[in-house]
């Protein structure tokens, strides 16, 4: 709607799945853990990465629905622990 | 391999059945003109966010938004929104909702200028029409007039 008004728009989000399937104009991927996209809280120069990483993307997008991937990992080593931790916390949303 | 939400949003949400996941019934594709350092932005967030004086969202299907002025000296923000993952997001807005650094872009001249404001809503409604007839087109009206060139979605 808002593309259809005349803006461009980017959804910077951590849900590939739920992007793959809801298909917005563009999307950046960021793989941290849904509710912290820009960073582990009080943490500006982690926000201000994510940010200019999505910014700096946008020229590249050539077609409507594509999801490019900005190599952001919540853990540098890609240690994925923190799934199990983001499970139980969704789990209390009910 | 990206972690997968949907099954988990599926496990939690039974025994009612998944949330249903709606693209717009009418695709767009606007062209980029401008770029970024030249731009107007704006950030929109579906975390039910508002400046503490704010009228609070009512989960979970508030159909109301928020103008929180981009100027991050400007108040407090808070999160209404009634997800699981909300307790660290509480601690700091800004970790789904970056208007420091965003106000900190603009003063480096990274992006062009920032919109007088941003947009929270309350994300996860189960009213589809009534956000792409209602909701959406009265955000975009908002986009439009404050003369926003790229608008940048945090789902939450």
């Amino acid at each position: 709607m808002i593309e259809a008004s005349g803006i461009p728009t980017l959804v910077i989000g951590t849900a590939h799945d739920i992007m793959s399937k809801v298909a917005p104009p563009r999307a950046a991927f960021v793989d941290h853990p849904v509710g912290r996209t820009f960073g582990p809280p009080n943490n500006r120069q982690r926000n201000e990465s994510v940010l200019a990483k999505a910014l700096a993307e946008l020229p590249k997008f050539t077609r409507a629905g594509e999801i490019h991937d900005l190599g952001c990992n919540w853990s540098p080593d890609g240690n994925r622990a923190w799934e199990d931790q983001l499970r139980a916390e969704m789990s209390q949303d009910r | 391999m990206p972690l997968e939400y949907l099954p988990i949003m599926a496990k939690n949400s039974a025994p009612k059945p998944p949330r249903i996941l709606v693209s717009p019934s009418k695709p767009a594709w606007c062209p980029i003109t401008k770029p970024v350092s030249a731009s107007r932005v704006a950030l929109l967030s579906s975390a039910a966010l508002r400046l503490t004086h704010q009228k609070m969202f009512i989960p979970r299907e508030d159909m109301s938004y928020r103008r929180i002025p981009s100027d991050p000296e400007a108040g407090e923000i808070t999160i209404d929104h009634h997800s699981g993952i909300g307790r660290v997001p509480k601690q700091d807005p800004e970790i789904v909702f970056p208007r420091t650094a965003l106000a900190e872009f603009a003063k480096r001249g990274i992006v062009g200028s920032l919109a007088p404001f941003h947009f929270s809503f309350m994300g996860g409604v189960r009213r589809p029409q009534e956000i792409e007839n209602e909701l959406a087109p009265a955000i975009a009206n908002d986009l439009q007039q404050a003369q926003v060139d790229l608008a940048l979605l945090v789902p939450y």
